[in-house]
């Protein structure tokens, strides 16, 4: 017990420590991180109002890397859950070459591709559009999307749908009515990992926006810490870090809890 | 089926399904009428539920036809053929509620809300089920869950019921009380029955006639008393009648055999047997006998004072004769 209760503290300290040196970095001033001060003297809410002030303000970049991530979740489920249902129902030789197919691509090095995707965001205009980088991203989190929802079709009894093919429900019908809803904790966990994927995505963000108001968070803040040659602004950054993983936070502390209840109640049945 | 009078019920014709070059079910030919309740009776991999799934139009057959009160729905998708299934597992939609559970078909065909509702009060009242009406079926007991698949396939006024071993997940106690429950719900009535199950005691209990299946092909058709008395062949009359009937070995190219409660004890003739096992069972024993023809079974009444040696014999007129290649039963009555 004494030492489960020390590997839990251990975990804690690893995962939570950089977190917690970034949010006190956010805190202090300049000065206060080279040299130690005493009390209440260093700290400081500068760092924020400097982010929150700029031009544009940094709540923009949030704005900006949210709207993204819902537009590439979205996109994400609305082709992968009809294509996850249709897969499940192939037979099974079909149905292990496409999924060898989809593993293969969803573990290819993305960043491999970022001249190729560049070359198609020139061509096709796409560049300085911010919806438009939903269209790789929703690309690149398919193939991994489609094999998380097939499994989850998967494990669905078959007799639940032929029952409701027997009452008469179409194809549409049986998916909306009996399918999404039981498999709702696996879509919920496969759009959180999208939209994981899209806030953090770096490369592709950087080469198709160049316009300063439609940056997303990964390179607006990089241009805050490369902003000077001759300092490092830690404090600014560090704010602006803490404020890119809020949203996060909030993501998961809103989905825990249907995942966790989802998770639980497929292992009592 | 005479005349230009469509035969009603169900007919199923030269029936057959392959899986790949596996034969699970041969050229079936068998009618179920109006109200009549069939069991289809067989050991697991029989083809009993290929069968049921057949005929709800959830497999598609390789050859053959099956009509439905006159109509040829072989080739119909299964929304259209209106039947009421009961699936083994229940099939229940776990995140619906009781009543959900009954309505979401028939709103979804844009059935009329108050009549969707009236419907559903009526069928949950016949089954006990009012109270549990807002409940999940995960909140519910496994003979509530049974009764709430059953009230789905009542609340469609189906053309026909069918039903996949619906009691083998329910404790003895449970299944005993709930045949005569489900005897009165469904059979008799304007659609036909037919209940698939391995128990030959279900289907005894709740059937109008049984049909034997065995690798796929139907051995024989027949109430349970003909099954009992008249088996057309070898393995029906092993499958029917509990303990198992007695086999003689093969003589002459006939096989004899004679029921456990057709046995008796004689002076002498008959059999030498030793008893190895007494099973007491209230009013019978059922006594394991070491014979010279193996292990026999055979059960008399309780007051019967047997020794450890006795000799076992039977009436002539109680053997059952079959054919050794075949297996078909040869006369009702052994003439040797």
């Amino acid at each position: 017990m004494r030492f489960r209760r020390l590997a839990v503290l251990l975990v804690l300290l690893w995962s939570l420590l950089p977190l917690v040196w970034q949010l006190y970095t956010s805190l202090r001033t300049g000065a206060a991180l080279v040299t130690p001060q005493p009390g209440l003297a260093g700290w400081t809410l500068e760092n924020y109002r400097q982010i929150l002030t700029g031009d544009p303000p940094f709540w923009r970049f949030l704005l900006n890397s949210t709207v993204v991530g819902l537009a590439s979740t979205a996109l994400t489920l609305s082709l992968a859950i009809p294509c996850a249902y249709g897969l499940q129902r192939q037979p099974a030789g079909t149905r292990a070459v496409i999924s060898g197919v989809l593993l293969a691509a969803a573990v290819f090095p993305y960043v491999l591709l970022f001249l190729a995707l560049l070359e198609v965001a020139r061509r096709f205009g796409l560049a300085n559009h911010l919806l438009a980088l939903s269209l790789p991203y929703a690309g690149l989190s398919l193939p991994l999307a489609v094999l998380l929802l097939g499994a989850a079709f998967r494990d669905l009894p078959p007799e639940l749908e032929e029952s409701a093919r027997l009452e008469g429900l179409n194809t549409w019908q049986r998916l909306r009515w009996v399918l999404l809803p039981l498999i709702a904790p696996a879509s919920a966990s496969t759009g959180l990992l999208v939209f994981l994927f899209s806030w953090n995505e770096y490369p592709i963000a950087l080469t198709w926006i160049s316009r300063q108001e439609l940056l997303t968070l990964p390179i607006a803040i990089a241009r805050i810490a490369g902003s000077s040659v001759y300092t490092v602004p830690y404090g600014a950054f560090a704010a602006a870090t803490v404020l890119g993983s809020l949203p996060l936070l909030a993501l998961v502390v809103i989905f825990q809890k249907p995942i966790v209840a989802g998770l639980t109640q497929g292992a009592v049945k | 089926m005479s005349g230009d009078q469509r035969p009603q019920g169900l007919v199923l014709e030269g029936l057959e399904r392959r899986v790949g070059n596996n034969l699970v079910l041969d050229n079936l030919n068998l009618g179920v009428a109006p109200g009549e309740c069939l069991a289809l009776l067989g050991p697991s991999g029989c083809g009993k539920t290929t069968i049921l799934r057949l005929i709800a139009g959830l497999d598609r057959p390789s050859a053959g036809s099956i009509h439905l009160d006159g109509v040829d729905i072989t080739e119909q998708p299964p929304s259209r053929r209106e039947v009421g299934m009961v699936f083994q597992s229940y099939a229940l939609y776990p995140h619906l509620s009781v009543e959900r559970n009954l309505s979401l078909g028939m709103e979804l065909r844009g059935l009329p809300r108050d009549r969707v509702q009236q419907q559903i009060s009526s069928v949950l009242e016949l089954l006990q089920l009012t109270a549990q009406r807002r409940r999940r079926p995960a909140e519910l007991s496994g003979g509530q869950r049974q009764r709430v698949a059953l009230a789905r396939a009542l609340v469609r006024q189906p053309r026909i019921y069918l039903l996949d071993e619906p009691m083998s997940n329910l404790d003895a106690q449970l299944r005993e009380d709930l045949r005569a429950e489900l005897r009165l719900l469904l059979c008799g009535g304007p659609q036909p029955v037919v209940y698939v199950t391995h128990d030959q005691q279900e289907a005894m209990g709740l059937a109008d006639r049984i049909a034997v299946l065995h690798e796929g092909r139907l051995q024989q058709i027949g109430t349970p008393r003909q099954l009992y008395q008249e088996p057309a062949n070898l393995f029906v009359a092993g499958f029917i009648g509990r303990p198992r009937i007695n086999v003689l070995p093969a003589e002459a190219g006939r096989i004899r055999a004679i029921r456990p409660e057709h046995l008796e004890l004689v002076e002498e003739g008959g059999l030498e047997a030793r008893v190895l096992v007494r099973e007491w069972q209230g009013a019978s024993q059922l006594l394991q006998l070491d014979t010279p023809h193996g292990r026999w079974r055979m059960v008399c009444p309780a007051r019967l004072e047997v020794a450890e040696s006795a000799r076992v014999g039977w009436l002539p007129k109680r053997e059952l004769c079959f054919e050794a290649g075949s297996g078909r039963r040869l006369a009702w009555r052994n003439t040797a």
